[in-house]
C-alpha cells in the first residue's frame, strides 16, 4: 500500500494517531496542524520513512527491545530497568520552572555540557499550551523548554530535519513513550535514505506519560476557565485530587474537574500501553510514592533504562547536578502498578477497536 | 483570412473554414451589427469581425456575456438593422428568457442567431442540442452542411427574418465551423442599408397576445420551407431505405452511399430547414419508405419529429433506434459510425479496408493547465489549505481553463460545478447552510472573464445575504481558454479600441465585499492569505492576480533560466517522490529516465519559478533576471 495511504487508514481515520512528527519533516507530504497530522498530497511512495517511523504502525515490539536492550534487563511491567531513583535538579532555577523536580532539564543540560551529546530535540510550550519541537544546540536553550506540554506536539519533525541537515552527529531527543518508540524505529529502519542520518541519533531521553490532550479542546477549556486568559503553568496532581491545576500569570490558581478533561483525550492516547517511556536511555516521570503529594511534590522518579543512561545519572550526582533522595521500598511496585494500570487499559481499547473494525 | 471576408468580387472561390463562411456570409448580408460571448466551437467568427467591422460599417463587439450580446441585438433589429449574435450551447441556452421573448414580440431588422453544438464536447463541459430552443422559443431553424451552404444560408437567414418579422436560428457543428471548403463569394453590399428610425407608435413588447401572431409567422415559415433549396432529394423513385441527414451528417451519407454503390436502392433525403419541418415534402418520401436512418447530431430531434409526421399519417415505418453500437447517442458522428449504419439498414457488408490501420502507442495524457499557469499554484495553494482544515471544506467550480482543476492539474481542486457563473450561488447555498450545522468551509473560485459573465448578479446577492464564504477570483487578465478574446476588465474591444477597464476590486468594494489581493506565484504569502481568509466569517473575496503564461509568454522573452541541480535532486527516493513533475505536475517539469532524476524541459517551461520554491531538494535553480 502506498505509505501516505497506509497511514491515513491504518492510523489517522482509525484515531490511533499520537501527532508525534515522526512521519513530518522529511517531505513535502506530510504536516501538523494543531496537533491534527495532515497529509497534502499522495505519496507514491510503498516504503516511505513515514510509515517505517510511525509508532502506530505494527511494529515487533520484542524484536526490536531485543536489539538495543540485553533481555535481562527488561522487566514485564516497565521495560528495561537499570535502577529507580528519586531526584531532583540541585539548580533551584531549574526547579522553579519546571513541572516537578526539573530532572530532565539538569539532565539534559548536563549532557550538552558534556559533549555526551552535540544538540537536543525538545518541546517547549507556554504554559502547557501551544508546544512546538526545538533544536537546542547549547545548554542555555534547553530550560526554556522546561515544563510538561498537555498537547501532543509533531517534535520529532524537528529531529527528521535535523537529522538530514546532518549538522550535528549525537542529537539527543526528549520526547513522550510515543516519541521514543518512534526514535527507536528511526534508529532500526532500513531505508537507505535513514542510514545515512539514523546514527545521528544519541541519547534517548523519555519522559513518563498518561496522556496528551486534543488541541483545540483543551484551548477551548482553558480559555473558558480563565477567562479568555494564557495559564502560566498547567499540573494534574495524584488521582486522588482528580483535577487539573491551571495557574495564573499572578499565581492564582483555578481547579478543573478531570472529568471535564478526560473527554478532551487525544484518541490516540487512549491506545497507548507505555506510561513510561520504555524505549528510551533514561525515562523520568514525577514521584509517586506512598508518601502522597506533600512529599513527592517537587521530586522526579527517574528508571535508568540502559548503560548509557546510567552513566549520566552517576555523572550528574558526581557533578552535583541531580540532588538524590532515597526510594521508599514500595516505590517500585507503586510505579509497575501504574504502569500496568495503562497497559490494561490501552491493551483494553485496542481490543475493542480490532473488535469494531 | 481578411481579404475573403472582404473582398467584393462576386464568383471567386475561396477555401473558406466554415466560421469564415458564416463572418462571409454576414458581410454579404449586410450586417448592421453583431455580438458574441466566446464559446467554442465559434470563438472566431466575432473576432474575425470585429477586424472588419469599420472597412465594413458595422458594429461588433465581445459582450460581457451572452444575453448582452442577443439583447443589444435586438435593439439593434427595433432601428430596423441586421443583426447577428453568434452563441455557443450554452450560450444559447443562457439568452433563453431573451430569445423566447424576443420569439414572441418578432423583429424589425433582420436578427438571426447562429449557434455552435460540440458534439462530443471537444471544447465544452458538455453536449447538448441548441435545435430544440427553436421548438420551445417557436422560430425557424436551419443547419448548413457545406461551407457554401453556411455562407449562403446567412444572407437568407436574414432574409427570411425580415420576411417573417421574426428571429432565425442556424445551427452548426465543430465540424461545420472548424471544416475547410470552396466557397463561390457573392456580392458586397456597398455599405450596409440605412438604418430606420424608431417611431413614436413602433412597438417590440413581448406581450401574451403576440403569441399567435409568432405561431402564424411558423406557419409562414413552414409553407416556404416546402419548396426550399436547401432540402433536397437523391436516390431512386418510391426508396423502400431512406436515409434522412442534416448538418455533418449529410456528407458522410453521401460518402456511404458512394461507398456501398447504392445509390440505386437508398434514397437520401437531406434537410437544411429544420425547424419548422416542411411536412408535405418529407411526407412524400416517407409513404413508400420501410426502414429509416436518421442521421443528425447529439439528440434525436429529427428522428422523433419523422415519427411523429409517420404516426400523424398512419405509416408503418421501421426507424432505425440509436443505440450505443448504432449510431451512438452520445458524441460526434463520422464516417465510419455512418458507414457502419448505411451498410447495416442496406445489408451490404462494408468494403475492406485497403490503408493499413496505424497503431500508434502515444501515451495517455490528461487535460492540464500550460506549463506556468498561475491556476495551478492556486489550485495547489487551495488544497494544502483546505487539508489543513479540521473539517474538510467545500469547493465549488466554474467555467474557465479553471474547470481543469477538477483533475489533476488542480489537485482535483472542486467537488461541484454547475454552469458558467454558478459557482457563487452555489456556494452561497452552501454558505448559508454553515449556520445550519454545515461545518465546512466553503470556497468558489471564478476567472476575470468569468466575474463580468455572469458571478456579478450572484456576488450583490451572496454579499447582501452575507454568506459564509471564500470567492476566489482567478485573474489572469484573458479570456484564455478560447483564445484571448477581450473582456471589460482587458480595457480592450473586439473592434480594437482601447478603453478604460473595469477595475475589479473597486467593483467587489462598491458592492460591500472584504478583498484582498494575492500573487498565486509567491506560494508562500498566497499561503498565509489563504489560510487566513478561510478562517474569516462572512462574504470575502481573494483575488489570485498573475497574468495567462500564455499571454505573458507571447508578450515577452522568457525571463529566468529555470534548471534541474541533479546532484541535489532526492528523484523518486523518499522525501520527494517525483514531487516537481508528479504533484506540481506542470508541463515543464519533466523527467530524465536516463539519470533518474527531475529535469526542466526548457522548451515548455516559461520561467514562472513555482517550482524551485516548491522543491523538497531544493535542486531546482532559476537563472537570470531578478525573480519576480
Amino acid at each position: 500500500m502506498l505509505s501516505t495511504i497506509a497511514l491515513d487508514t491504518q492510523v489517522i481515520r482509525p484515531g490511533l494517531c499520537t501527532g508525534c512528527g515522526a512521519c513530518q519533516g522529511l517531505c513535502p507530504y506530510w504536516g501538523s496542524v494543531n496537533g491534527r497530522t495532515v497529509c497534502y498530497f499522495d505519496c507514491e511512495r510503498r516504503d516511505g520513512r513515514c510509515q517505517q517511523f510511525c509508532p502506530r504502525m505494527p511494529t515487533d515490539l520484542e524484536a526490536l527491545r531485543d536489539r538495543f536492550f540485553p533481555a535481562e534487563t527488561v522487566l514485564p511491567e516497565l521495560g528495561p530497568f537499570r535502577g529507580l531513583y528519586l531526584t531532583r535538579a540541585a539548580d533551584s532555577d531549574i526547579r522553579g520552572r519546571s513541572q516537578h523536580g526539573g530532572t530532565m532539564t539538569a539532565l539534559v543540560e548536563l549532557a550538552l555540557q558534556e559533549g555526551l551529546i552535540d544538540a537536543a530535540v525538545l518541546t517547549r510550550s507556554k504554559g502547557g499550551l501551544k508546544p512546538e519541537g526545538v533544536l537546542a544546540a547549547a545548554a542555555e536553550e534547553v530550560r526554556a523548554c522546561s515544563g510538561s506540554s498537555f498537547q501532543a506536539p509533531p517534535t520529532l519533525a524537528v529531529l527528521n530535519r535535523a537529522l538530514q541537515e546532518d549538522r550535528y552527529h549525537k542529537i539527543g531527543v526528549v520526547g513522550t513513550p510515543c516519541k521514543t518508540l518512534a526514535v527507536y524505529k528511526m534508529k532500526a529502519a532500513s531505508l537507505p535514505e535513514n542510514r545515512r542520518y539514523a546514527d545521528n541519533i544519541g541519547l534517548v531521553f523519555g519522559l513518563f506519560c498518561g496522556w496528551g490532550l486534543d488541541w483545540d479542546g483543551l484551548e477551548d477549556l482553558t480559555a473558558k476557565r480563565l477567562d479568555g486568559a494564557f495559564p502560566a503553568h498547567m499540573d494534574i496532581p495524584p488521582s486522588k485530587y482528580h483535577s487539573l491545576e491551571l495557574r495564573k500569570e499572578g499565581g492564582e490558581t483555578v481547579s478543573v474537574n478531570l472529568d471535564e478533561v478526560t473527554p478532551l483525550v487525544r484518541s490516540g492516547c487512549r491506545y497507548c500501553t507505555d506510561m513510561t517511556a520504555e524505549f528510551a536511555d533514561l525515562s523520568v516521570g514525577g514521584a509517586r510514592t506512598a508518601g502522597g503529594w506533600e512529599v513527592d511534590k517537587g521530586w522526579n522518579q527517574v528508571i535508568a533504562r540502559s548503560e548509557k543512561g546510567v552513566e549520566l545519572l552517576e555523572l550528574a550526582r558526581k557533578k552535583g547536578v541531580l540532588e538524590y533522595k532515597d526510594i521508599p521500598a514500595a516505590a517500585l511496585d507503586k510505579l509497575k502498578g501504574a504502569s500496568l494500570g495503562k497497559k490494561r487499559t490501552g491493551g483494553e481499547n485496542l481490543r475493542r477497536l480490532s473488535e469494531d473494525a | 483570412m481578411e481579404w475573403t471576408m472582404t473582398a467584393n468580387a462576386p464568383g471567386q472561390v475561396c477555401l473558406m473554414q466554415g466560421n469564415e463562411a458564416i463572418v462571409r456570409g454576414a458581410v454579404e448580408a449586410g450586417i448592421h451589427f453583431a455580438a458574441s460571448y466566446p464559446g467554442s466551437p465559434s470563438s472566431q467568427v466575432l473576432g474575425m469581425l470585429g477586424k472588419i467591422a469599420r472597412e465594413r460599417n458595422f458594429y461588433a463587439e465581445w459582450s460581457a456575456n451572452e444575453v448582452c450580446a442577443l439583447q443589444a441585438c435586438i435593439g439593434a433589429s427595433f432601428a430596423g438593422g441586421r443583426a447577428l449574435c453568434i452563441v455557443k450551447q450554452n450560450g444559447l441556452l443562457c439568452t433563453a428568457d431573451a430569445l423566447h421573448c424576443a420569439a414572441q414580440h418578432g423583429v424589425k431588422g433582420g436578427l438571426v442567431i447562429v449557434t455552435s453544438d460540440d458534439p462530443g464536447a471537444h471544447s465544452s463541459t458538455n453536449e447538448f442540442d441548441s435545435r430544440w430552443q427553436a421548438v420551445s422559443a417557436g422560430i425557424p431553424l436551419l443547419e448548413p452542411t457545406t461551407m457554401q451552404e453556411t455562407k449562403d444560408m446567412l444572407p437568407y437567414a436574414f432574409q427570411l427574418s425580415e420576411e417573417l418579422g421574426q428571429l432565425v436560428l442556424v445551427r452548426v457543428t465543430t465540424r461545420v465551423c472548424h471544416g475547410r471548403g470552396n466557397v463561390v463569394l457573392g456580392a458586397l453590399p456597398e455599405r450596409p442599408r440605412p438604418l430606420q428610425p424608431v417611431r413614436e407608435w413602433d412597438r417590440m413588447v413581448c406581450v401574451c397576445y403576440m403569441h399567435a401572431p409568432a405561431l402564424e409567422k411558423l406557419e409562414a415559415a413552414r409553407r416556404e420551407f416546402e419548396t426550399s433549396d436547401y432540402n433536397h432529394y437523391s436516390g431512386p423513385e418510391q426508396a423502400k431505405w431512406l436515409i434522412v441527414a442534416s448538418g455533418a451528417g449529410r456528407l458522410y451519407a453521401q460518402e456511404a452511399v458512394r461507398r456501398l454503390a447504392i445509390s440505386e436502392k437508398v434514397g437520401l433525403l437531406s434537410l437544411g430547414t429544420l425547424w419548422p419541418l416542411p411536412e408535405d415534402m418529407i411526407l412524400q418520401y416517407l409513404e413508400p419508405a420501410e426502414t429509416v436512418l436518421v442521421l443528425e447530431e447529439v439528440d434525436p430531434f429529427l428522428m422523433h419529429n419523422l415519427e411523429a409526421i409517420a404516426g400523424k399519417h398512419r405509416l408503418s415505418i421501421s426507424f432505425l433506434e440509436r443505440s450505443e453500437d448504432f449510431s451512438p447517442q452520445v458524441g460526434e458522428l463520422n464516417p465510419d459510425i455512418v458507414m457502419d449504419c448505411v451498410s447495416d439498414m442496406a445489408g451490404i457488408p462494408l468494403p475492406e479496408k485497403t490503408v493499413p490501420e496505424i497503431e500508434l502507442d502515444l501515451p495517455e495524457r490528461e487535460m492540464t493547465f500550460c506549463a506556468g499557469c498561475p491556476h495551478r499554484a492556486t489550485f495547489f495553494l487551495l488544497k494544502k489549505a483546505l487539508r489543513k482544515e479540521k473539517h474538510p471544506g467545500i469547493v465549488v467550480g466554474d467555467i474557465g481553463c479553471y474547470f481543469m482543476a477538477g483533475q489533476s492539474a488542480g489537485q482535483y481542486g472542486f467537488q461541484v460545478c454547475n454552469c458558467m457563473g454558478s459557482g457563487i450561488n452555489v456556494a452561497e447555498g452552501l454558505g448559508q447552510l454553515t449556520n445550519y450545522g454545515l461545518n465546512q468551509k466553503v470556497v468558489t473560485v471564478c476567472g476575470d472573464s468569468t466575474f463580468f459573465h455572469t458571478i456579478l448578479p450572484g456576488l450583490v446577492n451572496a454579499v447582501y445575504h452575507q454568506a459564509n464564504m471564500l470567492l476566489i477570483v482567478l485573474d489572469n487578465s484573458a479570456t484564455a481558454m478560447t483564445g484571448f478574446q477581450p473582456h471589460p476588465g482587458t480595457g480592450l474591444t473586439a473592434m480594437g479600441d482601447s478603453v478604460k477597464p473595469m477595475d475589479i476590486p473597486k467593483i467587489l468594494d462598491a458592492v460591500g465585499c472584504s478583498v484582498e489581493i494575492a500573487d498565486p506565484f509567491d506560494v508562500e504569502a498566497s499561503e498565509k492569505v489563504l489560510e487566513r481568509l478561510l478562517q474569516k466569517p462572512g462574504m470575502n473575496v481573494l483575488i489570485m492576480r498573475q497574468p495567462c503564461a500564455t499571454l505573458k509568454a507571447k508578450e515577452q522573452k522568457r525571463p529566468v533560466r529555470v534548471w534541474v541541480d541533479q546532484s541535489k535532486c532526492i528523484g523518486d527516493g523518499c522525501g520527494c517522490d517525483k514531487f516537481c513533475s508528479r504533484v506540481w505536475g506542470c508541463p515543464g517539469n519533466t523527467w530524465d529516465f536516463q539519470a533518474n532524476k527531475a529535469f526542466v524541459d526548457p522548451v515548455t517551461c516559461v520561467g514562472c519559478g513555482v517550482c524551485a520554491k516548491l522543491c523538497p531538494g531544493g535542486a531546482i535553480q532559476v537563472e537570470g533576471g531578478a525573480e519576480e
